[in-house]
């Protein structure tokens, strides 16, 4: 309630003091009208600000507070806003190449109009990546998301249910860890010739869910027993909700992790089966790139180097960006961060003194 | 503390450790945390020291500077001399790391305070044995046959005991072979680090007899550290007192439970529950402990004691000498020693503060809820050693009968693993039984959630009315979330008509109420930033939010200081009150178990097995136990009377391990057990029956309520005793 009120921050968030008058009467004050404090209620009714801002204060202004104490989350948020600022803005500002727009071969760092140089068809090898990234960035959140999203939902509920629902959902996960990935993957994909970038994504994310969905199981059976679930199901707190607030925060640093695995593993794999020609080419991305560059014996030939580098280059960069975030997110999730993070001053002084010391005392 | 340690110990006793100006300290962000402050403490040989000090008052720290075993990023400074019966005495800081193995576990060993995981469970206890003659290079042999003796000595099956893997082994049985093995290497020094904290009532009392007689019988100094006054009350010889890291009180242990010369021991004293002392007597210390980075200036004490004055703010008190042998930290000594006792003796007045409100029998008004020969089964699949296709079923509770009616108290009384919490979270729905029925108002619950019959009372309405409050305050909390949102949960389910700003006022209301201030502070914090009492009231909190009729609380204050314990049974008590709640407490404590159901006029039962052996008002367990159980209960509650020896011979009690749960004894489950058991207990099974005269009201299952019965003429049991 005091991150609330004593927000210094203007803007929307701020709403409640506007709204109301006197922030002091909300605080404190009118419990001693009633008789017991089980029937207080409070004089002043809640506005979609006070939601609103509480909200704002609790999934964005904290997290970016946090993680803009780490360098890891800066580099790695500024690296994935530059892959970001490419599959967008860039997109309109630099014309799509087409073969023969320049000379064979043009070294990078040679001219400015070639930035990275062309290639065999002196196609330009800067658009050719910049009009990757989107297609590529929007199959790896497809193929991540598609991941996380399955694993998480059947770990969960196959963990939290147990008994028959726990018997089923394990089985098709079962299933799912034993068909061999690639074949399926090369089968699924010659049957679907997929060429739209999410069906790309999805196709590729097809078997990779179900080890996650294992993890995500065995985790929940241990939380599942501790005694605060079972106070919230006391409660009959409807049992989504008790999934999603009360057990998935203890999963999260452990999901977050594995969608930017995912995602990596995505680019990777798409990139591979670009590479062999699995996949049916569509239009540039880095893999057909890459594939491109190998036909053209790029491995043997000094002058067309830059041909392999400049996707790699690009692959590997998105893969370090995500993989800092992912390092940087576990401190997010972690409540002792938060809690050295909430905007309240008296929290501040608090923070850690009991704890800290009884945590002391237990390691000893 | 400028009195130097020769000055407190010119009787030229025989000392073995002399400790001074120990002093312990670690690196933390906020500062330096002192986690034993200038400490100085002579052990003398032969006697047994009793340290007792709440949780975090350095107590355990102290014990590892007496080994030298202070873990990284402690560090240890001051002198610590120890006195071997023959040879140069050692300064146990300047050891090499050789003479430092050998002194540890040869010259001084330690009981760990978990015997649960102080033994590797893939290694049979045998090799444990051999482990630890062979890092000393002694004969394993001799070493062996010597701790077949030990064993031996300690009631132990030695050769079934050496060739088992510990998970077959109950944790007293465990904490006996770690004695055992702590002994292996003749140390001449045990520190014993709150040995029994985890086990039952009455497996403590067995083993602190049983130290009583290693102690005389292998001429063994112990130091015997706990939080738990009543435990040690009768066998150690001196009493030290911790209080934010320093003694502040030591002598004999007579004297310091009589005549109390600091008033944190008295008010600790007064604090504990148990038997004896009248109610009106018990106070709980206000505020808490203080924290190691920032302890109070002067006496450590002055910010909770009521006598505090200038110079206790400034001035640290030294020693004052109270008498010969007894010195206390405090300015004014004489003046707390001349407030009466705070042992009282005798108490006859026992009037409840409130009567039994719950009537017995069927005239009854309609109970709240009602268990109707409730039995729940676990089927426990197999694969353990013994192997065999058919699962063993272990019946936590078998066939239990209770009402519980409105603004009713029941206590809950047994040993680990007699079905206890069982039994109290089937009575809130918490658990289906195998058998039998439970009701809430006449609505068979299990009936409501699976819509069969005509559900009068929704299934709803019945999980709102029946709350749980957990044992571990740590765990009961979602560590992930804030207290606002922790708290919400349950008006957010239950006053959809309430919005954000009526549930945080509502939050900020009850946080008061129970004396967490300033609630706008603590509103959003995290259970990181809370101390154990304050989330044991975050909990009370939750589950009053929900307006509920019964609240079933599971152990709610033994993870809780001492000091703590009454205040927060209080609370509890006195949100009954106003609340209209009916209770169900759980406790493996009899004096927990009396102060609840003293004060709010309630029943205690008592569970043996999976069964009630017996129930009743509480004037009438406490004072006429009839089952015998009951009465082995009664006897290893430890109480404050110094005098109180403990014998093994006067024990109650046949063998000190309870039976296997998944193969019950035939007839009378506690005939393996019971000193008065007769033939007829192998064969017949006891029901409860009223036991007759007197008033409030009482029932137990045991023959010896009858008075005309087969019993009476029937042979006693002497098959010998077993392993006592």
């Amino acid at each position: 309630m005091t991150a609330d009120s004593h927000d210094c921050e203007p803007g929307p968030d701020d709403g409640e003091s506007a709204d109301d008058d006197g922030v002091g009467g909300i605080l404190r004050g009118d419990g001693g009208q009633v008789g017991t404090p089980f029937d207080t209620t409070a004089d002043v009714r809640e506005t979609r600000w006070d939601r609103y801002g509480r909200a704002i204060d609790g999934y964005i202004r904290m997290p970016l507070t946090i993680m803009r104490q780490d360098w890891r989350s800066i580099v790695g948020l500024s690296i994935v806003a530059v892959y970001l600022l490419m599959g967008t803005v860039l997109t309109w500002t630099v014309e799509p190449t087409r073969t023969g727009d320049g000379p064979q071969f043009v070294q990078p760092f040679e001219t400015w109009e070639y930035p990275l140089g062309t290639n065999e068809m002196g196609q330009d090898l800067f658009a050719q990546t910049v009009h990757s990234t989107g297609p590529v960035l929007t199959m790896m959140a497809s193929g991540a998301l598609f991941t996380v999203v399955m694993g998480t939902f059947f770990g969960l509920v196959a963990g939290y249910k147990g008994g028959e629902v726990d018997t089923v959902l394990s089985s098709i996960t079962d299933v799912f860890i034993n068909i061999p990935g690639l074949p399926l993957v090369i089968v699924l994909s010659v049957l679907f010739e997929p060429t739209h970038p999410i069906s790309v994504g999805i196709l590729l994310a097809v078997a990779a869910w179900a080890g996650l969905a294992r993890a995500i199981r065995s985790q929940v059976l241990a939380i599942r027993d501790e005694s605060f679930v079972e106070a919230a199901r006391m409660m009959d707190v409807p049992t989504p909700e008790l999934l999603i607030k009360e057990i998935l925060p203890h999963l999260m640093p452990y999901i977050m992790v594995n969608l930017v695995n995912a995602a990596r593993t995505i680019i990777f794999s798409a990139v591979a089966l670009y590479y062999l020609g699995v996949l049916p080419f569509a239009d540039a991305n880095w893999g057909v790139m890459l594939n491109q560059a190998y036909h053209a014996g790029a491995i043997y030939r000094p002058d067309a180097t830059h041909w392999l580098v400049v996707p790699m280059v690009a692959i590997a960069g998105i893969s370090i960006g995500l993989l800092l975030i992912a390092q940087s997110l576990d401190r997010v999730f972690n409540p002792r961060v938060r809690a050295r993070h909430a905007d309240t001053g008296d929290a501040e002084d608090g923070d850690g003194t009991e704890p800290g010391s009884t945590e002391m005392m237990k390691q000893v | 503390m400028t009195m130097t340690t020769t000055d407190l110990t010119d009787r030229s006793e025989d000392v073995i450790m002399e400790v001074s100006n120990a002093r312990v300290s670690f690196g933390m962000e906020r500062g330096r945390a002192r986690v034993l402050n200038d400490v100085s403490m002579d052990v003398r040989r032969g006697e047994i020291l009793g340290v007792m000090g709440e949780s975090g008052s350095g107590k355990s720290m102290f014990a590892d500077a007496l080994l030298d075993a202070v873990v990284d990023p402690g560090v240890l400074q001051g002198e610590l001399t120890y006195y071997p019966g023959d040879g140069e005495p050692i300064d146990l800081l300047s050891l090499s790391e050789e003479e430092r193995r050998r002194y540890r576990w040869e010259d001084v060993a330690m009981v760990f305070q978990g015997a649960m995981s102080s033994f590797n469970p893939v290694r049979k206890i045998r090799t444990h044995f051999v482990d630890t003659l062979n890092a000393h290079d002694y004969d394993v042999d001799r070493g062996l046959e010597r701790a077949k003796d030990l064993l031996g000595d300690l009631y132990l099956d030695a050769d079934r005991v050496l060739d088992s893997y510990p998970h077959e082994l109950s944790g007293g049985m465990k904490q006996r072979i770690l004695i055992a093995l702590s002994l292996v290497l003749d140390p001449e020094m045990l520190v014993m680090d709150e040995p029994t904290a985890a086990l039952d009532l009455l497996m403590q009392r067995s083993i602190i007899a049983l130290i009583e007689e290693i102690q005389s019988k292998h001429d063994l100094t112990i130091v015997f550290i706990t939080h738990d006054i009543p435990l040690v009350a009768g066998l150690a010889d001196r009493l030290a007192v911790l209080y934010a890291f320093e003694f502040i009180e030591l002598g004999p242990a007579d004297d310091v439970l009589a005549e109390p010369a600091h008033p944190y021991t008295r008010a600790l004293l007064r604090t504990t529950p148990n038997l004896e002392t009248p109610l009106e007597e018990m106070r709980p210390i206000e505020g808490s402990s203080p924290d190691p980075v920032n302890i109070p200036s002067g006496c450590s004490y002055h910010p909770r004691c009521p006598m505090a004055d200038d110079q206790c703010r400034e001035v640290d008190p030294e020693p004052y000498r109270v008498d010969d042998d007894h010195i206390a930290h405090c300015h004014h000594w004489d003046e707390a020693i001349e407030e009466e006792s705070p042992v009282a003796v005798g108490g006859d007045d026992r009037t409840p503060t409130r009567a039994y409100v719950g009537p017995d029998g069927e005239d009854a008004e309609d109970p709240l809820v009602s268990l109707d020969d409730v039995e729940v089964h676990f089927e426990q699949k197999s694969g353990g050693l013994l192997s065999r296709a058919e699962p063993e079923t272990v019946a936590a509770v078998d066939g239990v009968d209770i009402d519980i009616h409105e603004n009713d108290t029941v206590v809950l009384v047994g040993e680990s693993g007699c079905g206890k919490t069982t039994l109290g979270k089937v009575a809130v729905g918490a658990q289906r039984p195998t058998g039998g029925s439970v009701s809430y108002r006449g609505q068979d619950v299990w009936d409501a959630k699976d819509m069969l019959g005509g559900v009068s009372i929704p299934f709803e309405e019945i999980r709102r009315a029946l709350q749980i409050i957990h044992q571990d305050p740590g765990s009961s909390l979602n560590s992930h979330r804030r207290v606002r949102a922790i708290l919400e949960t349950p008006l957010r389910r239950w006053f959809p008509e309430l919005d954000g700003n009526d549930r945080i006022q509502r939050i900020l209301g009850m946080l008061e109420y129970v004396g967490i201030s300033p609630p706008e502070d603590y509103i959003e914090r995290y259970p990181h930033q809370l101390s154990g009492g304050e989330k044991q009231r975050i909990t009370l909190i939750r589950s009053m939010l929900m307006d509920p009729e019964l609240i079933l609380a599971d152990e709610a204050v033994s993870a809780l200081d001492v000091s703590l314990r009454v205040e927060m049974m209080d609370l509890m008590i006195e949100l009954q009150e106003q609340f209209d709640t009916s209770f169900l407490f759980i406790s493996h404590n009899l004096s927990n178990a009396r102060y609840l159901a003293e004060k709010t006029g309630g029943r205690i039962a008592v569970m043996y097995l999976g069964e009630i052996v017996e129930i009743g008002t509480v004037d009438r367990i406490i004072n006429d136990p009839q089952h015998p159980y009951t009465q082995a209960l009664k006897w290893a509650t430890p109480d404050l009377d110094p005098d109180d020896e403990i014998e093994t011979a006067d024990s109650p009690i046949r063998t000190i391990d309870i039976p296997d749960p998944s193969n019950p004894p035939s007839g009378c489950r506690y005939h393996t057990r019971c000193a008065k058991a007769r033939e007829v207990c192998r064969v017949e099974t006891p029901e409860l029956i009223e036991a007759d005269e007197g008033p409030g009201h009482q029932r137990a299952a045991c023959f010896r309520a009858y008075d005309d019965h087969a019993y009476w003429n029937s042979e006693p049991i002497v098959e010998g005793p077993s392993e006592e």
